[in-house]
């Protein structure tokens, strides 16, 4: 065997041993703790369990509080599928018309995205603006307020992607008869897929991980999303914690980013590298 | 795109400041609530598996004597979190019928003459013991009601380890480090530190409040006005101590990292025989994880320099409070449902769920026959008058980084003279902030 090969071979073994301990171990930290008994989960170590606990834990976990998990799935996947719809399509819009019309307007509409990246969002004065509309504590306000944040995050990567899109492109339409809102959703639009599954894969994970935005914006155990399901089983001064059902919960909390994955991998993939290259 | 996720982090963070700038005025939601059809109203816990199942039993029964108030139970973090959740939502106007809060220096922050109802006129107030009244008191009157078990802050030991090696309880520190010595000779750790969590690590100054108390009782209001400190004697002796067990190589090997289940496993297997800690937390760990130790487990109050200044220093239970944004229909409920928790039903309801680390602060609840042998032990200091409010009841001044300066000081970083002076400082920038006198 050559040098070269040697090389390779230790190098492919290295980065898979690599991943290994990064991505699977803690996984399997979480399977293993959440299959404990109690008293065991609280010692937190990487040992088998004594007793297979899983299925216990899991039924605990959906039955706790009245099936909170399940109601909070439901309120998660809509908040999570409503506001990055409304995020893909708003960005893809303004991002193009910034792109490819030149006004005295850009600058500011510019500045005002940037704004929208860089000034931290108050919470007490996001409540009153939510209160005079009547939308707090509403799944509608919450998926307006994720929209907002990551509005500009999205604007600036449809902005970078539609400058690689040829402007012929759009001339050619345009003699073709296509007004302009066909333009855009029957030429642009599809053109954009690489960065439309960049920004659904980044702010979906954003969204479906939140967990300040929902706890302030939409409180009540009625509107709990799943990140807020966690703190239930949190030790506290006059409490033991239940670590088995904490991850248990995070288990199950786990499977729906998986899942997505596991089905777009190769767009996912497709999808970053080409928003790190134009972006 | 990191920058993002940073911001949103940092929100809770924006929340407090937003708070400091926003005067609290709770502009009222009023919605007229039907006659007819029973009155809704909600009560706010906080986590923790203990808190929630007694919310829910407390309202299961409540619900069944008041078929006509209907109660939704709402959750909470705890910690920083949670204190920003309850002020922003006092200062939106958006908080629940019904919350439950810490008491002492927390209620107070809360600006409480603005923005909760005063119970004084109810009934139960007569029946909660003066050192609870005070800490849920202003002198604009009385806002919260007692719910759950005060617990005291001490030593817990292993009662086998003490009597196989013939140990009494220490009442002075001197004896403390003596058995410690005899204890460590055996092969046994004598005093486990769990500095893995953080917060545990400030237990050894805050339970030697009680001696400092003794030996100057006007230390927390001379402390508040900035006269008292914690570089001077006898507030230094926590410090001092906590060198002091460090130095002479009596805690566990683990000390750095270990957290506090594994300091009550220790405790409870017999590994270790001393554990300076909450009795709440660690009973309530005992029941869980090693419920065949509890009745082998005792609690002494933390040994001051002097047998006669030994005092147990004891924390009084969180509370249920109603905001003023509450009104009419919902506010009689409300009234209603604090009632219930301190009455005798609402008592049994406690007992059954919460896990007392010691008495009651109302004379309507009571205690079961079969207690542990820790709460028993707790229940002697406070029969005979051996008993103080934590620091945190009776001073607001409190600084932000106790956990770290603590932990420096016990691992040996620096010493004790050092970390009660940068403690000192810590305070000062917090005192100065909440515009006491003096600072």
């Amino acid at each position: 065997m050559s040098a070269l090969t040697i090389r390779r071979w230790t190098v492919g073994t290295i980065a898979i041993f690599v991943s290994v301990v990064v991505f699977l171990v803690p996984f399997a930290f979480i399977l293993i703790t959440a299959a404990k008994t109690a008293p065991e989960a609280s010692q937190l170590a990487f040992t088998w369990p004594a007793e297979w606990q899983l299925w216990n834990n899991i039924g605990a976990v959906i039955a706790d509080r009245n099936g909170i998990l399940v109601r909070a799935f439901i309120n998660s996947l809509v908040l999570t599928v409503a506001s990055v719809a409304v995020m893909v399509i708003f960005a893809a819009m303004v991002g193009y018309v910034l792109q490819r019309k030149r006004s005295r307007w850009n600058p500011i509409i510019n500045f005002f995205v940037l704004a929208g990246l860089i000034v931290p969002p108050a919470v007490v004065p996001t409540i009153w603006v939510l209160q005079g509309l009547g939308i707090f504590k509403t799944l509608g306000g919450l998926i307006l307020i994720e929209a907002t944040f990551g509005l500009s995050f999205c604007i600036l990567l449809f902005q970078a992607f539609v400058a690689t899109i040829p402007r012929e492109l759009d001339e050619a339409a345009v003699l073709d008869g296509a007004g302009p809102i066909r333009l855009f959703f029957r030429i642009v639009l599809p053109l954009l897929k690489p960065v439309i599954v960049t920004v659904i894969v980044v702010q979906s994970v954003a969204v479906f991980n939140d967990f300040a935005n929902p706890l302030y914006f939409l409180p009540g155990d009625a509107n709990a999303t799943v990140q807020l399901t966690l703190y239930a089983y949190a030790s506290s001064a006059t409490s033991a914690g239940a670590l088995n059902l904490l991850f248990a919960d995070i288990l199950l909390i786990t499977i729906p980013p998986l899942i997505m994955y596991i089905f777009f991998n190769r767009q996912i993939v497709a999808g970053m590298t080409s928003g790190a290259i134009k972006g | 795109m990191s920058s993002i996720f940073t911001t949103r982090r940092s929100m809770a963070l924006i929340a407090g400041a937003a708070l400091a700038a926003v005067t609290l005025a709770g502009c009222s939601t009023a919605d007229g609530s039907s006659a007819d059809g029973p009155v809704e109203i909600s009560y706010l816990t906080t986590n923790g598996d203990d808190s929630i199942a007694t919310g829910e039993a407390l309202i299961a029964a409540f619900e069944k004597e008041n078929p006509d108030v209907k109660v939704t139970l709402n959750t909470r973090p705890g910690g920083a979190e949670g204190d920003n959740l309850v002020k922003t939502q006092l200062s939106t106007g958006e908080m629940d019928d019904v919350f439950f809060y810490n008491t002492g220096s927390l209620f107070q922050a809360l600006n409480p003459d603005s923005t909760l109802v005063d119970l004084s006129d109810s009934d139960w107030v007569s029946d909660v013991t003066d050192g609870f009244k005070e800490v849920v008191s202003t002198d604009g009157g009385t806002y919260g009601a007692p719910l759950g078990a005060s617990y005291a802050g001490g030593i817990a030991y292993n009662k086998k380890v003490f009597a196989d090696l013939g140990i009494e309880i220490p009442t002075d520190w001197n004896s403390l480090v003596a058995a410690a010595q005899k204890i460590k000779a055996a092969g046994v750790t004598p005093i486990e530190q769990t500095y893995g969590d953080t917060w545990t690590s400030q237990i050894f100054l805050l339970t030697d409040f009680g001696n400092v108390l003794k030996q100057d009782p006007k230390w927390a209001e001379d402390y508040t006005a900035n006269k008292a400190k914690f570089s001077d004697e006898p507030a230094l002796d926590g410090f001092t101590h906590l060198q002091q067990v460090y130095d002479e190589g009596l805690l566990n090997a683990d000390f750095a990292s270990a957290t506090a289940a594994d300091g009550t496993a220790a405790l409870a297997d017999g590994s270790a025989a001393m554990y300076p800690m909450l009795s709440s937390f660690v009973l309530s760990t005992l029941m869980q994880n090693s419920p065949d130790a509890v009745s082998n487990i005792g609690f002494f109050a933390m040994p001051a320099e002097n047998a006669s200044d030994t005092t147990l220093t004891v924390w009084e239970p969180s509370a249920v409070y109603i905001p003023k944004t509450t009104e009419g229909a919902e506010l009689d409920a409300a009234k209603k449902f604090v009632a219930f928790v301190n009455s005798p039903e609402g008592c049994a309801v406690q007992v059954e769920n919460v896990v007392p680390g010691g008495p009651f602060s109302t004379s309507a609840c009571s205690v079961p026959g079969d207690t542990p042998a820790l709460v028993a032990d707790i229940q002697a200091y406070i029969d005979a008058d051996k008993s103080a409010a934590a620091l945190e009841f009776l001073s607001p001044v409190k600084g932000p980084n106790l956990e770290n300066i603590s932990i420096e000081v016990g691992s040996g970083i620096s010493s004790a003279k050092d970390g009660a002076a940068a403690y000192d400082d810590d305070v000062k920038k917090q005192a100065q902030q909440l515009g006491l006198k003096g600072w």
